[in-house]
């Protein structure tokens, strides 16, 4: 696979794969001047709905306090999500919990993101035959960013809130409108996985 | 004289009045299951809990499929002296019913709540029967021993698809040789080593 | 958010309230469904399962040696537990010996969770009412002990360190003075705490004489640990049934005497001192020698005796404890686990909330050490 190994037969072959590499990352931005100003502002200014869905949870304090500060970065905790960006799936989560979290989703103002924390949200992790926690999160929710670790450390999430903020500024950021666009696929696994009742206000 | 009868002869007055079926001790003889029969296991709670074991730890459920029963286990703990006691009663798994400790522990509700949920034992006297962990369960009760989590698992929450597009190289070892000495001998003859690839 | 669904009752005076699971002031993820009338909560229904994984099922599905990497994550904030109570059961059914310094060890790793987990319900107790300073502090406290975990262990939150036969591996150089010096910081530290908190007049007007929990209720919910203690009653696993190596430790059992919120939050803050006078005795009196007894053979081929145990300790909410069923197989037949918050998580709520005010929901749960992860397994 291109870029995993840079043992090559002579150099010249080795200059055209990384020529070619710059060439497909190279893209046109259609932003107007506006989007741009106000991608710029977003990225320094993100609201982290304080939600705890798992036990990726207990990192976050750490976090937010003194140690780690995410409030140097723009970041800080909001309690409704009305006016929260970002939704973090911190770990597994309950078919139950699903439920909440799709109804906190939606009622998130655009633009927003989600990241989610840990190995579970990836592939199960080490819950990975339980009866009631979810495989794969990216089947219900549109998933930005992913943070890998059980449970990432706290200089990984700030790491992860770096790379989030890069794609914000650049307008990269696609989750919510995915979302809109196709959310007949989204609604069908999520009936398929919490059996027809998805919205539940309890 | 060996911890088994030291235990079981400070418990002996008590013993007399439980009439145990059957007594399991842990290998070191310090903790103590007494199996009592049902028609007989109120009045042995009761005994018990006069005799100073008033603090009721747990209330477990144990599934023995092969032999058709459900084993009903009520730890108990006296704090004056720390002492351990647990009693069993077994029921039948196809209609299991049992009655309710309610009258004499309160928070024996939540125990019994969970286990109807977790097994399908109904408690009589015991009204709460809502379910308390599971959200729109339409399966057997899920800690029975018939019932598998994969196969439901993989069912109802679809997983990632991973492709595998490495191809391993399997080389047919020397049995007379560690893997490691065929490597260092061949860098010693001064060709290449598969460790550089 | 609480979400507010004005749903007028009969007699037009009841309003129902979902304290869901998605909330600021909630120590966890956990839901009650309360109804009230003007501001007294009349009705409190506690609704777990947030977090329920079915780890009974799990742990049966698993060899006695892969259940090591499971059982922390069934209690979050305090993970040394678990693997301590497994360990006990499973050495109790096979009968092996753990060696004194594996033993004493035990009892460091023990007492550092205890203090971790401690603070990290001051923390909650300062987030439940308002005051964000105390839950800065308590983190940043925490975290400097988190480090001791990452040197001694490897990990910061997760740590597998107590295993079958003693601990993983020994103590590494120098870990002593580095110890003792982040414990006289903490020490120093703990009297800004008690100013903070305890000599707060709004925290008394909030806390004292009021959420109380008093001997009657204590025996009928079977609560145990520090809701005990704060009536009078100097109950302690690690003084009734010693394990590990509690017997030869010298330390006090603190008690209160009216069980209301401000002494069971005052508690915490002396268990901690006790801690660390705790710690400082290992530290200066440990054995040398080997750490672990392996149990002979393949350590996945482990088979332990047909059997069957219940063992607990004391955790920093109460009696935590495993039901441990062997058939004499390569996995375990039944776990069954006690979470310490399971009565007043409970039964507790259902039955004691009603008759408080809707601000002090957030406290009562705070203060009554509560966590919602072991409730759920």
């Amino acid at each position: 696979m291109p870029g995993y190994s840079l043992h090559r037969e002579n150099e010249d072959q080795l200059l055209d794969e990384l020529m070619q590499q710059v060439r497909n990352k190279e893209k046109i931005d259609e932003r107007s001047m506006w989007q741009k100003i106000a991608d710029w502002a977003q990225a320094r200014s993100i609201y982290m709905l304080h939600y705890c869905t798992g036990c990726g949870a207990i990192e976050l304090p750490p976090t937010m306090t003194s140690r780690f500060d995410m409030e140097r970065f723009g970041i800080g905790p909001m309690a409704t999500p009305r006016q929260a960006d970002v939704l973090l799936i911190t770990g597994y989560l309950a078919a139950k919990t699903l439920r909440r979290v799709i109804l906190t989703y939606e009622q998130m103002q655009t633009p927003k993101f989600v990241m989610g924390f840990g190995s579970c949200t990836l592939n199960g992790g080490i819950y990975y035959d339980s009866y009631s926690t979810i495989q794969r999160l990216d089947l219900y929710l549109p998933v930005d960013l992913y943070i890998a670790g059980c449970m990432p450390r706290p200089e990984a999430i700030i790491m992860g809130f770096n790379r989030l903020k890069q794609m914000i500024s650049s307008g990269d950021i696609q989750g919510w409108k995915d979302y809109e666009k196709r959310h007949d696929w989204y609604r069908k696994n999520q009936d398929k996985a919490l059996k027809g009742e998805v919205y539940v206000t309890r | 004289m060996s911890p088994k009868k030291r235990v079981a002869m400070e418990l002996d007055p008590l013993f007399e009045r439980l009439q145990p079926a059957e007594v399991f001790f842990t290998p070191d003889g310090k903790q103590l299951f007494l199996l009592l029969e049902p028609e007989r296991f109120m009045d042995g709670l009761v005994t018990l809990k006069n005799a100073g074991f008033s603090h009721l730890s747990l209330v477990s459920c144990v599934d023995w499929l092969e032999r058709g029963e459900f084993e009903l286990v009520y730890h108990l703990l006296r704090w004056e002296d720390g002492k351990r006691v647990a009693l069993k009663v077994r029921i039948d798994r196809e209609n299991p019913v049992f009655q309710t400790v309610l009258h004499l522990w309160p928070t024996a509700r939540f125990y019994e709540r969970d286990i109807h949920e977790f097994f399908g034992v109904v408690f009589e006297g015991n009204a709460d029967r809502e379910p308390l962990f599971l959200e729109h369960w339409d399966d057997i009760p899920p800690m029975r021993k018939d019932f598998d989590p994969q196969p439901y698992s993989q069912k109802i929450f679809d997983e990632r698809e991973y492709q595998h597009p490495f191809v391993p190289h399997i080389v047919q070892a020397n049995p007379d040789r560690l893997p490691w000495e065929e490597t260092i001998d061949e860098a010693k003859k001064g060709g290449e080593t598969n460790g550089g690839k | 958010m609480a979400e507010n669904n004005l749903e007028l009752t009969r007699n037009q005076k009841e309003v129902e309230l979902f304290f869901g699971p998605n909330h600021p002031g909630m120590h966890g993820n956990f839901s009650v469904h309360l109804k009230l009338e003007g501001d007294t909560v009349v009705q409190a229904e506690p609704v777990p399962g947030f977090l329920h994984r079915g780890f009974e099922k799990l742990m049966e599905r698993r060899l006695w040696m892969s259940n090591l990497a499971l059982i922390p994550r069934i209690c979050v904030p305090e993970p040394d537990i678990n693997e301590m109570v497994y360990a006990m059961a499973v050495e109790r059914l096979s009968e092996l010996q753990v060696p004194p310094r594996g033993n004493w060890i035990r009892v460091l790793i023990l007492e550092l969770a205890r203090i971790n987990a401690h603070l990290m319900s001051i923390g909650g107790l300062g987030g439940a009412s308002g005051l964000y300073t105390d839950m800065y502090w308590a983190m940043t406290e925490r975290d400097w002990i988190l480090d001791i975990f990452e040197k001694i262990t490897g990990a910061r939150v997760y740590h597998m360190y107590i295993v079958i036969g003693g601990v993983r591996q020994d103590l590494p150089e120098g870990i002593v003075p580095f110890i003792l010096e982040r414990l006289d910081g903490l020490e120093r530290r703990l009297k800004e705490f008690h100013d903070l908190l305890y000599k707060n007049p709004v925290l008394h007007a909030r806390l004292k004489d009021r959420l109380i929990l008093n001997r009657s209720m204590c025996e009928e919910m079977c609560i145990t640990g520090i809701g005990l203690r704060a009536t009078g009653i100097p109950h302690d696993i690690r003084r009734v049934d010693p394990y590990a190596a509690y017997e030869e430790m010298d330390f006090d059992i603190p008690t209160g005497e009216k069980g209301d919120a401000l002494t069971r939050g005052h508690l915490k803050l002396l268990e901690v001192e006790q801690s660390i006078r705790i710690i400082r005795q290992v530290l200066a009196k440990i054995p040398s020698g080997p750490v672990r007894q392996k149990p002979l053979g393949n350590a996945l081929r482990w088979r332990v005796p047909a059997g069957e145990t219940f063992e607990h300790v004391e955790s920093s909410r109460g009696e935590y404890g495993y039901y441990v069923v062997s058939d004499g197989s390569e996995k375990p037949y039944r776990i069954h686990v006690r979470g310490a918050s399971y009565p007043q998580g409970l039964y507790g709520v259902q039955r004691y909330m009603p008759g408080t005010r809707i601000e002090d929901v957030a406290l009562w749960l705070g203060t009554m050490d509560f966590c919602p992860p072991e409730i759920d397994r």
